[in-house]
């Protein structure tokens, strides 16, 4: 299905409709330092005012002319918009051009009833809000854009049936370059039916293989993909209130509704999603999306809404939710061993394990859960690196016979420190203001910069550590390093960690 | 003593530990396989499906080093049986030193949270989640109500808790005691190390436990010692040879 609303029906914030003006109204804009008409309402169309005329002859021709600079961010902010508050239609909406809009209704319509009642609901609401449009529902993307913006009539086209409908239109209906567009009526080649009739090598060896790809693109005969602002998931559901809603607890209970309907049809697909996006559409329009995530593929109704409770709160129902909507990402097939009556023990672990983990995650949030992993490398702040949190070990681990402290400061603390002589250990060190006897020492361990992820003019010397670990009299141990060589300038000792 | 007083000594002890339990199942216990520890303990080891308090003095109870050293390695032995997840309020956990420990840090699932009333929501959901076996979280205090909490938790599924008392980020310490909740309560400080005789450097970790409290058990003080190797004993925490026996601490004891 597309949507075109006339250019600039879209932004109604500022201007009185386009349309529903008496007088002639224009929007222009400025063009190579031209002003131009930009867009035309009716009166104005019917005086013989077109979009992309000189303003300066407009206004001569139409002396009443009313005009108004023509706003063209606000109108892409303004459809961008219009593309999310779509998503109650369906999950998959693209933006076209300026002032259009696909939706792909493949496997929504039934929620309305049919195909006709859909568009006609979504034409009544945007006549509503005062946008005018125009739409078409096609097997196409390329039949309902050019029927939207030539056919003159909001159809449903039957499945198949598009040829019929596309012939009487002109050939810019689909979706042409300029040059093409310029030569195809110069050739009296003016309708699309006529561009039918040519054989098809000639087409593309005349005008460029663009003219012979709308067309298949049009009829059916070639893929188009669309850019949506969300992947097309068919795994979609709505849920439409005859009174809005607006209590928390009523929230929660709708959430629950949706999440339920939409497991019990991904668990007869023997299906379950990762990511879910639950949206709360407002009387006016604005909707509040919800997401959260799973760490394993699932379909429990009940766990995704135990999910979704706490960040309900944060919806503002202002004066009333009328629909929700629920979509599910990364959909990929579940082993039938999840069902409850059959699972083992380890299952039921890991499904709990998981569930865990998610809940832990969508209240913390990302990044705040994961598992330690082996990074190669020997700069001990390298050598850790966060994994998901659910998973199998990637290496071995870390090298036993390097003995590591089980707390490593983010940054290394001064110290003050005697030692008998440059290479030794320390006798004494003071940390925090507390002086310490060493008792026992190891050592050293030499850890020289990655010098090849730097420059090779900044490698110093000062940038070798030598760790040594130490335990003191009443037995805490410590890991040290001095930081430079002596005899090699600024020579300093740092505590970075320490041991159980 | 006559074996009679003994035999009704024993049936005294088993009605008492009946009432303590109450309405509960009697938990299992994991051994340290020394009598000298073991004795002191409820069943013989230490009781499972409960939660355990670890606490340092000092300047422990900011860098809690020792105390986490020593929960990890009396959690370790229950690594084989679930995931063991670790709550941190300071993201300095360093994982090649836990399995430097002979803990496999790399199965270990660590959860930052911003304060204690967070790692203790989130001690809670995961003491009660199938598959967990054991969960560490470095908080400042349990109250008794957070403490009931998280013993029902605990009963959920048999998970172990390990309270690591910890100060985030310094500043002055709570005065007294918390949580009467606790299974039991030890307090751990940082031993001298007893390498090898001729050997240089450092020996295995070593740690002054005292048990502080125990329900149904008795307090003691021990000197223990970390063992890397896995296949080395029942339990990764030895009593070090001659440096026990310290056995009770007198003026501590008492029947908790």
């Amino acid at each position: 299905m597309t949507v075109w609303s006339r250019k600039n029906g879209a932004s109604r914030d500022r201007l009185p409709p386009l349309e529903g003006e008496e007088g002639p109204f224009a929007l222009l804009i400025t063009e190579r330092a031209v002003r131009r008409l930009y867009a035309v309402n009716a009166a104005a169309r019917a005086l013989g005012l077109f979009p992309g005329q000189k303003a300066a002859d407009a206004a001569a021709l139409v002396p009443e002319l009313d005009t108004a600079d023509a706003d063209l961010e606000g109108d892409a902010a303004a459809l961008t918009a219009l593309s999310d508050w779509c998503v109650r239609f369906s999950p998959a909406v693209a933006l076209d051009e300026a002032d259009g809009l696909f939706l792909d209704i493949t496997g929504v319509s039934h929620l309305w009833d049919g195909e006709a009642a859909m568009l006609a609901d979504l034409l009544t609401r945007l006549a509503g809000n005062d946008i005018p449009a125009r739409g078409v529902v096609a097997d196409t993307p390329g039949a309902a854009w050019a029927l939207a913006r030539f056919g003159g009539e909001s159809t449903v086209i039957a499945p198949g049936g598009q040829t019929p409908h596309l012939a009487p239109l002109p050939v810019t209906a689909l979706r042409l370059d300029e040059t093409a567009a310029a030569q195809l009526p110069r050739l009296g080649l003016t309708r699309i039916d006529r561009l039918l009739a040519l054989p098809r090598g000639q087409l593309t060896r005349r005008f460029g293989p663009l003219v012979l790809r709308r067309l298949d693109q049009a009829l059916g005969q070639a893929e188009e993909a669309l850019t949506f602002r969300r992947p097309p998931s068919p795994w979609f559901d709505r849920l439409v209130f005859a009174e809005p809603i607006s209590v928390l607890g009523d929230l929660v209970r709708a959430a629950g509704d949706i999440a339920a309907r939409l497991c019990a049809r991904l668990e007869a697909e023997g299906r379950g999603g990762r990511r879910f996006e639950l949206t709360f559409h407002r009387l006016d329009g604005r909707a509040f999306p919800v997401s959260i995530g799973l760490s394993v593929a699932g379909r429990d109704a009940r766990a995704l809404t135990r999910l979704f409770a706490p960040r309900l709160e944060t919806i503002d129902p202002g004066f009333g939710v009328e629909i929700v909507t629920l979509s599910a990402e990364g959909v990929e097939v579940l082993s039938a061993a999840q069902g409850r009556l059959d699972a083992s023990r380890a299952a039921m672990a890991e499904e709990g394990l998981a569930a865990l983990v998610d809940r832990l995650v969508n209240r913390l949030g990302e990044g705040q859960v994961w598992r330690a992993e082996v990074f190669e490398s020997h700069v001990p702040e390298r050598a850790v690196r966060s994994a998901p949190a659910i998973g199998a070990p990637a290496s071995d681990g870390w090298d036993p016979d390097r003995p590591r402290p089980i707390r490593l400061f983010a940054h290394p603390e001064a110290i003050e420190v005697l030692a008998r002589l440059p290479d030794d250990p320390p006798m004494v060190f003071t940390w925090r203001g507390r002086r310490r006897r060493v008792r026992r020492a190891e050592g050293p361990e030499r850890i020289a910069e990655e010098w090849w992820r730097r420059p090779v003019d900044t490698v110093r010397t000062g940038h070798v550590r030598d760790y040594y670990r130490v335990e003191d009299e009443a037995g805490e141990r410590f890991w040290i390093f001095r930081a430079g060589l002596y005899g090699h300038g600024d020579v300093r000792w740092w505590l970075h960690g320490v041991f159980a | 003593m006559p074996a009679s007083r003994l035999a009704r000594l024993a049936a005294v002890r088993g009605q008492i530990a009946a009432l303590e339990a109450g309405t509960r199942t009697p938990s299992a216990v994991l051994p340290f396989g020394d009598p000298r520890v073991d004795d002191c303990l409820p069943g013989g080891g230490l009781p499972l499906g409960r939660w355990h308090e670890v606490t340092g003095a000092g300047m422990e109870t900011e860098t809690a080093a020792a105390t986490a050293g020593f929960a990890a390695l009396l959690a370790r032995p229950l690594a084989t049986r679930g995931a063991v997840v670790w709550i941190l309020r300071r993201d300095d956990l360093y994982a090649p030193g836990l399995a430097g420990l002979g803990f496999p840090a790399q199965r270990l699932i660590q959860v930052r949270v911003r304060d204690d009333t967070a790692a203790l929501m989130a001690l809670e959901d995961a003491l009660g989640s199938a598959g967990v076996a054991a969960v560490l979280a470095e908080t400042e205090a349990v109250d008794l109500t957070a403490g009931r909490r998280l013993q029902l938790a605990c009963e959920r599924h048999g998970a172990t808790g390990f309270i690591i008392g910890r100060r985030p980020f310094g500043g002055a310490g709570r005065k007294g005691t918390t949580g009467s909740a606790a299974a039991t309560r030890w307090r751990v400080a940082a031993a001298t190390s007893d390498p090898p005789a001729g050997e240089p450097g450092l020996g295995p970790p070593r740690w002054t436990a005292t048990l502080e409290r125990c329900r149904g058990g008795r307090p003691g003080q021990w000197t223990f010692e970390g063992r890397q190797e896995a296949d080395h004993g029942p339990h990764p925490l030895s009593v070090a040879a001659g440096l026990a026996g310290d056995g009770l601490v007198e003026e501590e004891r008492r029947i908790a």
